[in-house]
Formats: C-alpha cells, sequence, structure tokens
C-alpha cells in the first residue's frame, strides 16, 4: 500500500511518484530521500524524454517520402514525389527498385517503430510494478530490438539503394533513421543498467 | 394458406428481377509468364434459370489499340473459337455455360497479347448487363507483388513475439503450479504438529512466484514504513 499522500501533490501520476512529492515536501528530515527522489524523478523524465524523441524520430523516418532527393524528386520508401511544374505529385516508386530490398526496409522501418512504441508501454508499466534494485530489463529489450530493425532498415538502404547516381543528396528521412538508431541504443543501454532505487 | 404462399412467391419472382439486371464477374488483373498458358474467368449473377439460350463472348483489345475484335463466341450450346485472329489456335473453351462459367484457357502467351479482355454474358430474358474486363500483363520475369514481403516480415516478427510472451507466462504458470503442488504433498507428508506452519508457506510461496513483483513491492514498501516509522 501507498503511504498517504498530503494535500497539494499531484493525482493521477501513480504512487511512486506522489510518494517521491511527498518526500520532497517533507522538509530537511529526510534529506538523502529528498536527493536520491528528485535526482530518480528528474532521470525518469529524462529516459522518458529521450525515448519519446526516438519514437518520433522513428516515426517521421518511417513516413516520410525524404530518403533521397534530387532537384526534382523526393523519394522512398513508399512513393516518390515528383516536381512538375511547381506542383508536387506522388507516384510509384519505379520499377527498376530491387522489390525485395525495398519491401525489407519497409518492413523494418514499421517494425522498430511499433517496438518502440510498445516498449515505452512496457517501461511505464514498469515503472509501476517492478520491486525495488530490480533493472528495466523488458524496455531495454523492446527499445534493442527497435535499434536491431532500423539499423538493418539503414544499413540495406544505404548498401543498396542509389549507390550510382551523383545527382542526389540523402534526406532528413534517411538521416533521422541513421540518428534514431543511435538514440535507441543509448536508451536501451539506460534502460539495462539503471536500477529502480526506491520502491 | 400454401397455395397462396406459392402464388405470392411465384410473383415476386416474376416481378424483381425486371429491376435487376445481369451481373458479370471476371478478375480485375493477370499476370502471366510468357509461353505459359492463362485462364481467364468469367461468371456471371442473374436472378433467373439458366436458360438454354445462354451465351457468353470474348472480346480482345490490344494496349495502346482502340478497337477490339470479337475471339469467342458461346451460344445455342456450341463455342466457337477465333480461327482467324490473333488467338487463332490457341484457344480452348474451359467453361461450363449451365454452371454459369464462362472461362477461356489462352496457350503460349506472348508479349502481343498485353491487353484488355472483355467478357460479356447474357442470359434470357435477362440480357441488360455491364460487360465486366480483365487486364492481362505479360512477364518475362513476374515480379513480386508490392507489400507481400513487407507484409510476411512483420506478420511473422509480430507473431513471434506473441509466441514468445505466451510461452513465457505458460513457463511461469506451470512452474508456479509444480511449486505449489510440491510445498501441498510435502505438507500433507509432516502430519498433524506443523500444519499450522506450513500450511501457510504453501500458498505464500504460490503466491509470491505468482504475482512476486506486486507483493514485493508492497512488502519492501511496508518495511519502508516501519523503518520510517521508527524515526
Amino acid at each position: 500500500m501507498c503511504p498517504p499522500i498530503p494535500q497539494g501533490t499531484m493525482s493521477g501520476l501513480g504512487c511512486e511518484a506522489g510518494y517521491f512529492l511527498s518526500a520532497i515536501s517533507e522538509g530537511a528530515r529526510a534529506d538523502h530521500y529528498n536527493f536520491s527522489a528528485v535526482t530518480m524523478l528528474v532521470l525518469l523524465g529524462g529516459i522518458f524524454l529521450i525515448h519519446v524523441t526516438t519514437i518520433i524520430l522513428l516515426l517521421v523516418a518511417t513516413i516520410d517520402n525524404a530518403w533521397w532527393f534530387t532537384d526534382t524528386i523526393s523519394t522512398d520508401v513508399w512513393g516518390r514525389w515528383i516536381k512538375a511544374n511547381g506542383v508536387w505529385n506522388l507516384t510509384d516508386i519505379p520499377d527498376f527498385y530491387p522489390q525485395e530490398y525495398l519491401q525489407a526496409v519497409q518492413a523494418t522501418t514499421v517494425l522498430s517503430c511499433i517496438f518502440s512504441i510498445l516498449g515505452l508501454f512496457v517501461f511505464v508499466a514498469q515503472l509501476f510494478t517492478l520491486a525495488k534494485g530490480q533493472r528495466f530489463t523488458f524496455s531495454g529489450i523492446f527499445q534493442l530490438i527497435a535499434c536491431l530493425c532500423i539499423m538493418i532498415a539503414a544499413s540495406i538502404y544505404t548498401d543498396i539503394f542509389h549507390r550510382k547516381e551523383n545527382d542526389g543528396w540523402y534526406g532528413h528521412s534517411f538521416i533521422l533513421a541513421w540518428i534514431s538508431f543511435v538514440l535507441t541504443f543509448i536508451s536501451s543501454i539506460i534502460y539495462f543498467v539503471l536500477r529502480k532505487k526506491t520502491a | 394458406m400454401l397455395l397462396f404462399l406459392t402464388l405470392v412467391s411465384a410473383a415476386l419472382v416474376a416481378i424483381a428481377p425486371q429491376s435487376q439486371a445481369i451481373v458479370i464477374y471476371t478478375g480485375w488483373e493477370r499476370h502471366a509468364l510468357v509461353g505459359s498458358e492463362i485462364r481467364l474467368s468469367c461468371s456471371f449473377f442473374s436472378w433467373r434459370w439458366t436458360s438454354e439460350d445462354v451465351t457468353f463472348s470474348w472480346n480482345y483489345r490490344p494496349d495502346g489499340s482502340r478497337d477490339g475484335i470479337s475471339i469467342f463466341h458461346f451460344t445455342g450450346g456450341l463455342p466457337y473459337l477465333d480461327n482467324k485472329g490473333p488467338f487463332r489456335d490457341r484457344l480452348e473453351f474451359v467453361g461450363n455455360p449451365q454452371r454459369r462459367d464462362g472461362s477461356i484457357l489462352i496457350k503460349n502467351l506472348d508479349f502481343n497479347d498485353n491487353g484488355t479482355f472483355t467478357c460479356d454474358a447474357k442470359n434470357p430474358p435477362d440480357i441488360v448487363g455491364r460487360p465486366s474486363s480483365v487486364r492481362l500483363l505479360v512477364f518475362d520475369k513476374l515480379p513480386v507483388q508490392a507489400g507481400v514481403i513487407t507484409g510476411a516480415i512483420i506478420g511473422a516478427v509480430l507473431g513471434l513475439l506473441v509466441l514468445i510472451v505466451v510461452i513465457y507466462y505458460l513457463m511461469r504458470f506451470l512452474v508456479a503450479r509444480r511449486v505449489f503442488s510440491l510445498s501441498v504433498s510435502k505438507h500433507g507428508k509432516k502430519g498433524k504438529g506443523k500444519e499450522g506452519s506450513q500450511q501457510r508457506q504453501g500458498p505464500a510461496l504460490y503466491a509470491a512466484m505468482d504475482q512476486s513483483k506486486l507483493k514485493a513491492s508492497a512488502s519492501e514498501k511496508k518495511k519502508q514504513e516501519s523503518r520510517k516509522d521508527k524515526k
């Protein structure tokens, strides 16, 4: 059971957060509780923010057709935007693309989004059900799988597509895919290392 | 009463189809390899019984051409195949008109066979209807359909995830049951003297295994509370 939460604290945050906040408001008597509670809250907030950021980056990389740009086109992985007479039109990806690799990139980007979002839900659930001193293993595992998936997608894309074309450059979705690979990796490491300091 | 019902139903059957038309079904698009054969299916729906004068006609319009030519006609119970046009000696009638199937088989496909095939069926007196077209695409190498591999990969990985979660919870459940039954049998053998203490252990173990995280955190909180109270 949770200790009674004094008035003035936010309701609906759950037992732990309420407990942290009551510990803070209790004052000088429990100084080391103060310190660890505040740092724990800040740490959790930071990790949550990183996780949400990776989800947003992954979503942009998956949904926006902007992996490769030239002066007139913005393409991959779902369709191709072609600029004709100042108007952008969405067309199909041309047939000379190797279909298996393209569909593999599509599938792995979608999978990385799914796993990252699932990981967020698992993290919030573990926050309330984990015993003291245990690690956030499941959230870490989900973020690691998401990292693996987006790494596969970005690697396949870098190695297979647009190798011989010199008149274009990589777009923001491509860059965000690689950045989210790094961020998901860091995030999963943090989940594996972090222990729940207070119950 | 029965006579009245049959009269009413017969009247309905006679009246209703006046507003309905014959509906013809073919495919939308067909893909085939060069040199292979393809079966173009055509069937129809009609409120009337299949008449003996049912007719099927197939019309072919090449890609890029505005006119079509007739390549097949079934009437009076007999099929008439193309014997002068591009499909001579390559057509075969594989349908069953009495079962409303007017399918044809084209053998030895070539790139010149790319085009639109239109099927028109008539079931006298139900003759008002729209013909339906199927587009034939001939490839030298069959391309992968859009999204097949994508869907397969996503489905496989998610299915694997669900399987792992199910197996994990099943294992936990089985281990908990085994521990519970072991502790119960132990308590049964040791006799009445130690019954009280043992009884508390068994279910506690089972409960601990099953809801370990919740109970552990609750007991931890209780310990912390008592520690705080002492201070």
